[in-house]
């Protein structure tokens, strides 16, 4: 039976690891290698890396860090930030990622995630759905101006063959007040893609609450891992109790 | 292309003296052959004979019985012929075919932790745990049903693995399966050895 994924994210704002509320107000967390070193003697089943500035800061993500980074991981490993051509890609898959994560380059140019999954294949591409409240929808949080609505979004990613959805409530991120199970059904059912949930765990009882209320299969945190005593473990324990399938080791 | 470095930081993990190649020498002298890979089948086949890997290959394992290991699209290969993303032959040391996972209720890639069902035991004895890391949207369907080592459940059964004499090819990456991926790479070095 396939396991739910528990995935610890780690945001990086290109110099070291931070941490942000509704994606503003970083709060500096450390170092990315040390951080990555304590998740895979955990036992994690993936991680997940992603360069928040590189995009806006017009920059490509630190290679030299992120092969430091994937060096301390034996399980998979999903990287993005500032990937804009199919060269960024393949530098990434070449020191050991698993699977990029794409946006920006997704919303400038949708073709691009065509191009990348027909040369890569699609399990290796992971589309980034940052996702805000407008009114009784979401439109995908940026800031290059593009107006887009999630759902639709979501539907040309899928149809252009990416891999995977990781799905960040903005509105949630890092308030630790709970998941927004609304947008995880709504992408949910609109979509045929694995997906990752994210935005808002600060308690144990979140993930009961996210996995009760809709059929995800991976969540993604970062608040809890740093601002609680909780583990990755302690999250798969309440899982467990509540009958869901998960990898304990 | 592909997680040939994921595969080499294991390998160096192990303590198991490796080197990644196309270069034919290097190859005739080696102990074991590992071939991983991802991508399209066909992109994977295209890349092999760009380089005459086929034959050496196939003289290599098929007459020389190398030990050789295949992971994931390295394992599918193995196959008569694949249908990714259009259909093409594959080396043909196994009688079956690559095509896509069809299941209704499931998202397509299988892609996770899933718990192995074990067939044949030789490799897989005294692993800790049997849930190994999948990402796949394709799978390789064989003839023989005596050459599947394992299972997986993913809607349908799917071959998580084969083995046939000196070959072993994995659906799932032992590279990226914590300690029960380190272990079965292990004892694939250690019961060939």
């Amino acid at each position: 039976m396939l396991k739910i994924r528990v995935i610890p994210v780690l945001t990086f704002n290109g110099i070291g690891l931070v941490k942000t509320k509704q994606f503003s107000n970083p709060r500096m967390l450390g170092n990315p290698i040390q951080a990555a070193k304590v998740f895979n003697a955990r036992g994690v089943d993936e991680l997940v890396f992603i360069d928040i500035l590189a995009s806006k800061q017009k920059r490509k993500i630190n290679l030299p860090i992120i092969q430091d980074v994937i060096k301390e991981c034996y399980m998979p490993v999903g990287i993005g930030g500032g990937i804009s051509d199919l060269w960024d890609i393949n530098d990434l898959l070449r020191i050991g990622a698993d699977k990029v994560i794409v946006k920006s380059k997704a919303l400038i140019n949708p073709e691009f995630v065509k191009e990348a999954s027909d040369f890569f294949g699609s399990q290796c591409i992971t589309i980034a759905v940052d996702a805000k409240k407008h009114g009784d929808g979401y439109k995908i949080y940026n800031n290059l101006g593009v107006d887009i609505d999630v759902i639709d979004f979501v539907r040309m990613v899928e149809d252009s063959g990416a891999g995977e959805l990781i799905v960040n409530a903005v509105d949630n991120d890092g308030m630790m007040n709970g998941f927004d199970c609304q947008l995880i059904r709504l992408v949910e059912t609109a979509s045929k893609l694995p997906l990752i949930a994210l935005g808002g765990g600060g308690d144990l009882h979140h993930y009961k609450e996210l996995f009760t209320n809709t059929n995800v299969e991976a969540v993604g945190s970062s608040s809890i891992f740093s601002f609680t005593q909780f583990t990755p473990l302690d999250i798969k324990k309440e899982l467990q109790a509540i009958g869901k399938p998960v990898r304990l080791c | 292309m592909g997680n040939v470095a994921s595969v080499q930081k294991a390998l160096n993990f192990l303590n198991i003296e490796n080197v990644i190649s196309n270069n034919s020498d290097i190859i005739n002298k080696s102990g074991y052959i590992i071939l991983p890979g991802v991508g399209s089948f066909s992109q994977g086949m295209n890349n092999l004979k760009k380089y005459g890997l086929v034959d050496l290959l196939t003289d290599q394992v098929i007459n020389k019985k190398k030990p050789f290991l295949g992971i994931c699209l390295g394992m599918q290969l193995l196959a008569q012929k694949g249908s990714e993303p259009h259909e093409t032959n594959g080396m043909g040391w196994i009688k079956g075919e690559v095509i896509k996972i069809n299941t209704k209720e499931k998202r397509i890639p299988h892609l996770g932790w899933n718990s192995v069902n074990v067939i044949n035991s030789r490799y897989f004895s005294d692993l800790t745990s049997l849930d190994f890391y999948f990402i796949h949207s394709y799978h390789l369907k064989v003839k023989d049903p005596a050459l599947v080592s394992s299972t997986v459940n993913y809607g349908i059964d799917i071959v998580s693995s084969v083995q046939k004499e000196n070959i072993f090819g994995t659906q799932f990456h032992p590279e990226k399966s914590q300690s029960a991926g380190l272990q079965l790479l292990k004892s694939f070095f250690e019961i060939n050895a």
